[in-house]
Order: structure tokens, then sequence, then C-alpha cells
């Protein structure tokens, strides 16, 4: 399974794609909102992982982007963010995020998110 | 045997006693000639000697200060003069500030047969002790508000190497498993678990300064109870295991839903069952759920039990404070910051239930929380009154916010505005309400003006501060004594002087579409306040009109056509403000009129007891008004439609 990670912080980054490879994940990177977009067209993921704090495009706007071209639309996105709130995760999902998760990651937490949401295609 | 004085020594002492005192005083006779003075009176005035004790009079003397700049420069002295001496046969007081910084209080009071005293006395320490006094509480204002947002940002800033520590110690916790080494493991999870500790204690810490900065929002969606229940217990059970616990669930297979904030009802079951859990050893821990009702509104129980160590009622009656447990030595036993059981508390009275707590020493505790099916749509942040009736016309989106102390008066409100459509959020303290306006702006307010901690008047003028509460449209709801006065919708709005020129732009939009012929009929007394008005009046593309009182403006009004709109000043001479208010709605043609009332920035006790007695703008709750409130609305509804703005967005 071919996974995107959007995520600015460089130890997070590092982190989180270690513990999905080390769970036979392929993993590929973008550092902002904008590459995001770009990169759910050109690298064709199964599943987005996004952080919502991110520099240029938002992880919010970022979603709605990969949402609202038919070419990316298919695509399951989960957000991630720091902040256990309802109103966060209210505001992923009206952004069009399919699932959302806090940091720090619990990892088998989030594979099982993921695989729902993917094997649930 | 009381002594008897000479009249010497009579007049002696009574010399001694006037040099001697704090105060500057003099005494003028009938013809206002200075007669008797002392030390403090020649210092405070620094009057020439030549003045004193002569045929000049009181005029001459203020005359002379005048020119000499103590009343301030390019002042009209004969008109400074004929105000004191309007003044002069009554008790009265006032300060001044010399040109030397002296802030004096000056005190003149009459004297049988003609004459009077006047006392000086220096209040400049105490002018100076209240400025710091205010100062200080400006500051502690602002450091307040400093502190939240340091928390919220603090909070941010810790989590971020937090992370790092977890999920690198977790990480590594994989290789040495990887590896099978055992001892490396065991160290790095002490890492991972001590780091997921730390961030638990953050992340209260952050919810409560949430809680108290008012920023905690509440998001109702209708959950399926036996579902929640399930997650609760997967994230628990690590935590009842721990201790060699057993937890125990009974939860009716008809249990249903319930409309209430999810991730708040989690937190706080989580609280409940870990504090269990943790002051049990080798026992059951109970979560037991049940339907009941009180006062024909459907509740949900929720029981967490333990056979524990329980508590005695003192430890009970510290329970719910911040930063406490039952004794410090809890904290070294069994760790924790002391929050949990706090916001628990916050989050349920939040979610408009209660919590309560049974417990004995050696026999367990049990805490029983209460919610009521929060009625209203997904998303709501606060409680809006259902009827199960569709909302139909232009209501439909029009959010009211109800603010008062008696039940009763949400409960005819509900029925009546409901029933139109409206969307309620209802508030029984002037706190609560400001607390709800802040979370999410209502498009109307209607505010009861007695209510206890914070008035309504107060809430108005605190609306009335901040950008965003200060376009909302209030209604004020008094009981009134006259009952006609209650068919009288009075002003809709209040602005503040000093007037800002911009938000008189901006409310004469909205109030009075622009139009070539629309006219702004201004009521003030004072000459260049009306100018003021008039001038942006004027540049908004309007036509000004001037009164300077009341009476005036009766006057203008029988004569012209009635205006787009009526800035009202309400301290006037002749016919104020309140008596216009009063009378102006028997012409007709201004009942569609909407009359802004002008008042100074803080309404003086004084004026507030005047408004509250007399009821200015307001809508009585007795009786039939009930349906005039709704025409109000209706009206403020459909002129806020058609302004196109969205009140407080």
């Amino acid at each position: 399974m071919k996974v995107l990670l959007v995520e600015d912080n460089e130890m997070n980054r590092d982190m989180l794609s270690r513990r999905l490879a080390r769970n036979g994940y392929e993993v590929v990177m973008a550092v902002d909102g904008e590459q995001a977009v770009t990169m759910a067209g050109s690298v064709g993921p199964d599943i987005i992982l996004m952080d919502m704090s991110l520099p240029v495009v938002d992880g919010w706007e970022a979603t709605r982007r990969v949402k609202a071209d038919p070419a990316t639309q298919a695509i399951p996105i989960i957000a991630l963010t720091a902040h256990a709130m309802a109103e966060d995760e209210k505001k992923a999902r009206d952004a069009g995020c399919d699932d959302f998760d806090t940091k720090p990651v619990d990892i088998q937490r989030l594979i099982g998110k993921m695989k729902a949401l993917v094997d649930g295609q | 045997m009381k002594r008897q004085l000479s009249y010497k020594e009579e007049h002696a002492f009574l010399r001694a006693t006037i040099d001697n005192m704090q105060q500057g005083v003099a005494m003028y006779d009938a013809e206002h000639k200075l007669v008797t003075w002392n030390e403090r009176f020649v210092e405070y005035l620094d009057m020439p000697e030549e003045f004193l004790g002569t045929d000049r009079t009181f005029s001459d003397y203020i005359r002379y200060l005048g020119a000499r700049g103590e009343f301030g420069d390019n002042i009209d002295i004969e008109k400074e003069l004929a105000k004191r001496l309007a003044v002069l046969g009554t008790s009265h007081s006032f300060e001044r500030t010399r040109p030397d910084g002296m802030v004096m209080e000056v005190r003149r009071d009459p004297v049988p047969g003609g004459g009077f005293i006047a006392t000086y006395t220096d209040i400049t320490e105490r002018k100076r002790q209240e400025l710091a006094l205010r100062q200080a509480m400006e500051e502690a204002e602002s450091a307040n508000r400093v502190k939240s947002s340091f928390l919220a940002n603090m909070s941010h800033e810790l989590r971020t190497p937090l992370n790092a520590i977890i999920g690198y110690s977790e990480l590594l916790a994989e290789d040495a498993q990887d590896r099978d080494d055992k001892a490396s493991l065991g160290d790095l999870e002490k890492i991972s678990a001590a780091g997921k500790h730390l961030l638990g204690l953050i992340n209260e810490i952050l919810d409560l300064s949430k809680i108290e900065a008012g920023k905690m929002e509440v998001y109702l969606e209708r959950l399926d109870l036996e579902r929640s229940v399930g997650d609760v217990k997967t994230i628990v059970d690590p935590m009842i295991a721990k201790n060699g616990n057993r937890l125990v669930i009974e939860c009716p297979p008809d249990i249903g839903t319930l409309n209430t904030d999810l991730t708040k009802l989690k937190q706080c079951l989580i609280n409940l069952l870990g504090n269990a859990a943790k002051f049990t050893k080798q026992g059951t821990v109970l979560l037991r759920l049940s339907r009941t009702s009180e006062d024909g509104r459907d509740l949900v129980r929720f029981d967490v039990g333990d056979n524990g160590i329980g508590m005695t009622p003192e430890q009970v009656g510290r329970l719910f404070q911040a930063f406490t447990q039952a004794d410090s030595s809890t904290t070294r036993n069994f760790g924790g910051t002391g929050l949990g059981l706090t916001i628990t508390r916050h989050f349920v009275t939040m979610l408009g239930g209660t919590i309560d707590v049974v417990s004995a020493p050696g026999k367990g505790t049990t805490f029983s929380i209460v919610l009521p099916d929060r009625e209203g749509g997904e998303g709501a942040t606060s409680v809006a009154d259902d009827l199960g009736l569709e909302p139909e016309g232009v209501a439909s989106s029009i959010t009211v916010l109800i603010v008062d102390d008696d039940p009763a008066v949400h409960d005819v409100l509900s029925a009546t505005l409901g029933r139109e459509g409206y969307v309620l959020l209802h508030a029984r303290d002037g706190a609560e309400a400001l607390s709800i306006m802040r979370k999410a702006p209502p498009d109307i307010v209607t505010l009861d003006v007695q209510m206890p901690k914070i008035d309504g008047w107060s809430v108005l003028g605190i609306m009335k501060s901040e950008p965003a509460l200060e376009h909302i449209p209030v209604i004020m709801l008094t009981i009134v004594d006259d009952r006609n006065l209650g068919f009288s919708l009075g002003a809709s709005e209040f602005m503040t002087k000093p007037i800002d020129r911009s938000k008189l732009t901006a409310l004469l939009r909205k109030l009075a579409p622009a139009k070539a012929d629309s006219t702004i009929l201004i009521v003030d007394d004072d000459a260049d306040v009306r100018e003021l008005i008039a001038s942006t009046v004027k540049a908004a593309g309007m036509t000004p009109a001037q009164a300077a009182n009341g009476r005036e403006a009766f006057g203008w009004l029988s004569n012209h056509e009635p205006p787009a709109l009526v800035l009202l000043d309400l301290m006037m001479p002749e016919v104020d403000g309140f008596a216009f208010l009063e009378k102006v709605r028997d012409f007709e043609a201004m009942n569609d009129v909407p009359i802004v009332v002008l008042t100074a920035k803080d309404l003086t006790d004084g004026e507030r007891a005047f408004l509250a007695e007399r009821t200015l703008l307001v809508l009585s709750k007795s009786g039939q008004p009930i349906g005039t409130l709704g025409a109000a609305l209706s009206a403020l509804a459909h002129r806020h439609h058609a302004g196109g703005t969205k009140a407080g967005q």
C-alpha cells in the first residue's frame, strides 16, 4: 500500500515514515499542502495522511482541493492533528477528511484506520 | 459639670479648630464677602493678601482666579462664574485640578440666613491611588488574557518535542523487540510511558485553561450509547487491568441514543473510570447506565462505582477543586494532576447535566453523572429548543439568545418564538450569556434587566465594548408596572459616546438604507455632538435634521415627514430622552422608525436605576405583549436581512 504522508515537521515526518515503512508500507512525503495536492495527482497514493497546520496551503484547504478533483477525490484522507478537540475533528471532516486521528499517533490504531478505509473501498 | 466657656475662650477654640483643619475653609456672608478663612485656604487658593477680608466678593475672587488661569485656558469666565453662582443656594461639591497638578475637592454649603461655607480638600493622593488601582486592574485583566494565550501556545510548544520523545522511544522499542533486546525494551517502554503521562497532564492543563477562558466549545451529536460505552471500555481496559480490577458494565440493550458531546462524555467517563481503577485494588469497577426523567425531561444517568479505599466527607468536600486531591499524600501514592475531576465537573455543566458523589472510607466511591438529551441539530454550540415544528419563513435562520434568570420566561418565549421558527439559545445569567455570545454570536438578544451577579445593563455595556458583539441588536426585557408601556417598542440600538464615526456610519447604513431623501433626526443638547453626527450623516449621503431636546424634536416631527432614523441622547434639558421615548410612540407614523439611543460609555448608577425604573425600550413580560415581542423580533430580523449583513459576523 502506497501512503502519501503530508507533514511539515521533520521529526514527525521521519518517525511516522519509518514506523510505517517498518509495517510494510511504501511511504512518499510532502512537506506542505500545495505539494500534497500535486503529489496526490502525480504519485497516485492509496491513502493520504494529512497534517492540518501546514505552510503554503493548510491541510483543510489541501483536503478540499484533493476532494474537488475527480482524478484524486477517491483517495481516502486521514487528518492528523495535535489537538484532540471535538471542533478540530468536525473541521477536518467538514473539509472532506474520511477519518481523523491525533498526534502522537498510536501506530496500531492508525494502521487499523488506514486498513478500514482502503480495504473498505 | 459642663464647663462654661467665655466668649473669648470659645472664639479662641473655634479659631484653633479652623486653623488646624486639614482642609481649606472659607465663610462668605449673605453679600458673598469673605468673613472667615484659615491658613490652608490662603495656601490652596494662593490669594493675595489684599483680597482677604475686604469688600471684594466671591465673584471678584472667581474672576481673579480665572484671569490667573486657575480654571484652564480659553474659558469664558463670566459663564464659569454664572455656573458657580447658580448653585450656591444648595450644597454641592466638585473636583478641580489646579495648574500645578493638585487635585482639589471643592465643597460649598449654604448657611442659614444667607452666605455659604467653602471647603477645599487636597485629594491629589486619593486620585493618584484611584488611578493606580484602575491601572492595576487593567493590567491584571490583560495579564489574565496573556496567561490564557500563553498556556495555549505553550502547550503546543511542549507537545512538539514530546511527540518526538514518545515517537522515537516507541520506534527504538520496536527495534529492540526485533532484536529480542529485553533490557533496552523495558527502559524504552518506561520513557514512552512517562512521555504519554506528561502529555496527558499537558492536555488536562490546556483543557482547563480553555474552560477558564470560555473557549471550550460544545459539539452536539446524537450518539449510540451502547457503542460509545464500548469505545470507552477499549480505552480503560488497560487501566482496569493494572490493579487487578474487574470492569462490570451494566447497559440496558434498549438504552438508545443521547444528543450530547461525544468527546466530552467519553473524557468524563474515562476520568471517573480511571480514578476508580487507580484507587481500587483486586476489586470491581462498575459502569451502569440507566434512563430517568425529571420535570418531563429525559435524562441518562451514568454511575461509576468502585469498592476501593473511599473518602471521608472532608475529602469529598475538596474533591472538585482544581489541583486538589483527597490529600497531598494521594499525589505521592497515586499520581495524577488532580485536574481530572475539575474538568469532568466543568464538562458535565457545559452539557447541562449534574455530577454527584457518594463515598465512605473503606466502602468505595460512586460518582453519578446525569445528562439531559440536548435537543437541537448536530454541531449546535448550545441548546436550541426544538418544539418538533419545522422552522419556516424568515425566522428559520434567526438565532435568538434569551437571557433571563426566570425559567418561566424561557418557557413562555420558547413556546411563542419557537413556534415562529426562531432558533433559541438560553442563558440563565449574564456570564453565561456572554460566554454563549462569544462562542457563536446570535442574531438577536433579549436581555432581562434585573438578574443576579451581572445585570442586563452591564451585559449590554460589555456587549457594546466588544467588536464581535456590539452590532447584535438587543431587546431589553423587564417587568413594567404600566402595562401599556409594554406595547411600545423602544430603541433598537445603543451607541456609546464619544461617537465613533465609522461605527455610526455602519449603523446608519444598517438601519436606514441610503436613499437621497433619507432624513436622520439628531436629538442632542450638545451642539458639537450634533454637528459631528450631522457631518457623518451628510458624508453617508443622507440629510441631517437637528433638535436640541425632546421638545424641539416633537416640534420637528409635527412639521415633517417621519425621519428614517432618530439618534437620541438621553440626558437633555426640558424634555429628555426618556420622556421622548415614552411619548414618541403616540406619533403613529413613528412606530416603524428605529431609534438609536446615544449614551455615555458607562451608564451611572443613577441612570441605570432611572432606566430600570422607567423601563426604556421595554417590553413587558406579563400578559399580552409577547406578541409585540414577536413583531419586534420579526421587524429586526427583516431589517437585518434586508441589510444583507449578518449581525456579529
